[in-house]
């Protein structure tokens, strides 16, 4: 008996890849060879001329204040974004895996922000903290006495979609985190009960270490999402203001091509997130991967 | 060291579905106590609620001369074994068995003293620093074993500790149980589903039924004065002939006993009592399973099986045709309910 099939006809298997192949070629390595390609250039807005310029538009990047800064809102905006949606993940999840009656209830409202689409989340947001019309702003000013103004204020600006981020992204990881306590042998955690570790020693010292492998690789993923698919919460709350407080770098390849048009700096720009995300793919597979405990 | 009290243990989940229900009996210090019963007779469920790990729904559970009801599994003085292990994957042997003793803050040199002894003892030393995903399925079991062991509490309870092991392995654990058991003298209450572990092992057997206690006694007084039809069919392997009463078989063999009881339901008689010989019952021999020093033989009596433990004085042959005798004191009389009815 045979079990492996066997292509009698050197065209056929290629024919059959060639969808694929097609899509990769077309969508992906196309446009990402064009970025690649004008990053080299310095265009006309109109693209009429092009010249080479070696690598001037990446030294021109480096030595401009406004876009080292907006790397370090992008490592904090990253950094938050991933610590708090993953953080309220688990708790819901643990809280989640406790439930007893309704569970079903539970989980699936817990998951419904992840069918929100960004655009939409971020008018939802845009709506409420809106600072003369958002019911949050009215109510953080009339409780807690705060001046909410995300249109003068970078910091509350950047808090903003920092949660607003977070949110959207919290119904992920709670998939994942509970799916990760669900497998986990219930004896383990007896026996840390008999054992005589408290609940809270029981949940760091066996839960949390378990999910070890389910956290490195949600910490990937939320970073990527942090840094790359958030654009559209952003552009829809408050479009990288004030004064580029909230710019992350996806936003200023974005506002740097479609707006300023220098296309050969946004390009630039691209080809370096291309970098990024490329090195936490590879520390994905490489260490992540491995690091799984048992 | 420590004895256990059962005062009307049950236990009724939410949906009003019944696990144990009146569970009472004491258990001596020191003693073996083994839960047996088929699965899901509420064996398990009754460990689990001395644990801790399952809540006491009716009755009272005293651990030392102390209701235990409502303290934590931590706090009962207690460790068990459990059917899978449950060693902890990511910590090392030395982690699994020093997991317990960190919880209770005890200073490290006690720690490591303690768990050179439970290695030296369990011949674990040269595994402490690997975990357990390196280590065989009889070595999991002594690091389970050392885990309960290095904590020195007075009760240790088992959860089927060795069903998941192979038959060789387990035949040696069991020995070395007991072995551990004597020289520990700590009180032991054991689970199981498996009868030979348990007639091996116990001091005395608890057996269960569908959330009760059948009978308890130790492993001979259960052999042989079963109090039901029930406790007759579940110990010995093969268990004892059980037939209705009112069947060809039980009316022959009846003919042997003239003294029986007059409200029967059920005679048994054990597989060994069963002889061959001069007058008496004549059987058919339908299959014949030679075991070395002794012979399995399948018999039939019109409509009625019967199995009889056969010596190597006698030679089976499947077709033939045997006359049976016995003592009408191996006889063991139940009535119409399956209780047994005592010899008057």
């Amino acid at each position: 008996m045979q079990k492996r099939v066997v292509f009698r006809h050197r065209w056929l298997p290629y024919l059959l890849l060639a969808p694929q192949i097609a899509v990769t070629l077309i969508f992906f390595i196309w446009p990402a060879y064009q970025a690649l390609e004008t990053s080299f250039f310095l265009e006309d807005v109109f693209g009429f001329n092009r010249t080479f310029v070696w690598f001037e538009n990446f030294t021109a990047l480096f030595s401009d204040g406004s876009y080292l800064r907006s790397f370090w809102t992008t490592l904090i905006f990253g950094l938050s974004v991933t610590l708090l949606s993953m953080s309220t993940a688990l708790a819901l999840a643990v809280a989640a895996n406790r439930v007893l009656r309704g569970k079903m209830s539970y989980r699936t409202f817990l998951i419904w922000p992840y069918a929100v689409a960004p655009a939409l989340a971020g008018v939802l947001w845009f709506f409420m903290m809106n600072p003369s019309l958002g019911i949050v702003a009215y109510m953080l000013e009339s409780t807690f006495g705060v001046d909410w103004n995300h249109y003068v204020n970078g910091r509350q600006a950047l808090l903003m979609v920092i949660v607003a981020a977070a949110w959207k992204q919290i119904s992920y990881n709670f998939l994942f985190f509970l799916a990760g306590l669900q497998s986990m042998p219930k004896s383990l955690i007896e026996a840390a009960a008999i054992d005589g570790a408290s609940p809270a020693r029981r949940f760091w010292t066996i839960c949390f270490p378990l999910l070890s492998p389910t956290t490195f690789f949600l910490l990937v993923v939320n970073l990527v999402y942090a840094f790359f698919d958030t654009f559209a919460i952003i552009h829809a709350t408050t479009s990288g203001g004030p004064a580029d407080a909230t710019a992350i770098l996806v936003y200023k390849v974005y506002s740097t091509g479609f707006v300023g048009q220098d296309y050969g700096s946004s390009a630039a720009q691209s080809v370096i997130l291309m970098a990024l995300v490329i090195a936490m793919t590879v520390v994905q597979f490489r260490f992540v991967e491995r690091k799984v405990q048992y | 060291m420590a004895d256990l009290k059962l005062n009307g243990v049950g236990k009724t989940y939410a949906g009003g579905v019944s696990a144990v229900a009146d569970a009472t009996f004491e258990i001596a210090d020191a003693e073996f106590i083994v839960l047996v019963g088929p699965s899901g007779c509420g064996k398990s469920t009754i460990l689990r609620m001395i644990a801790g790990l399952e809540e006491i729904t009716e009755g009272d559970l005293q651990i030392g001369g102390r209701v235990v009801n409502a303290v934590e599994p931590g706090d009962r003085d207690i460790a068990m074994v459990f059917q899978n292990y449950a060693l902890y994957p990511h910590m090392t042997v030395r982690g699994n068995m020093s997991y317990g003793l960190r919880n209770q803050g005890m200073p490290k040199a006690e720690i490591d003293t303690r768990i050179a002894e439970a290695a030296r003892f369990l011949q674990l030393e040269p595994y402490l620093d690997r975990k357990p995903r390196a280590l065989s399925g009889g070595q999991r079991q002594r690091v389970a074993m050392g885990r309960a062991i290095v904590r020195e509490p007075s009760v240790f309870l088992f959860d089927e500790p060795l069903s998941n092991l192979d038959a060789k392995l387990r035949t040696q654990l069991r020995a070395e149980l007991k072995d551990l058991h004597k020289r520990l003298g700590a009180t032991f209450v054991y689970v199981t589903h498996d009868q030979i572990e348990a007639m091996s092992l116990a001091d005395r057997i608890v057996i269960m039924s569908s959330g009760k206690i059948e009978q308890i006694g130790t492993p001979m007084d259960l052999y042989t004065n079963p109090a039901s039809t029930f406790v007759a069919e579940f110990i010995g392997a093969p268990p004892m002939n059980v037939l209705q009463a009112s069947g060809q078989a039980a009316r022959e063999l009846l003919s042997l006993a003239p003294d029986a009881p007059a409200d029967l339901g059920f005679v048994g008689v054990r597989p060994e009592f069963l002889k061959v010989g001069d007058t008496g019952v004549k059987a058919h021999v339908t299959l014949v399973e030679p075991l070395g020093a002794e012979t399995l033989v399948h018999l039939a009596l019109g409509p009625d099986k019967m199995i009889m433990r056969g010596g190597q004085d006698h030679v089976f042959e499947a077709g033939s045709e045997i006359t049976l005798t016995l003592a009408p004191s191996d006889l063991r009389f139940f009535d119409p309910s399956g209780r047994r009815i005592s010899a008057a």
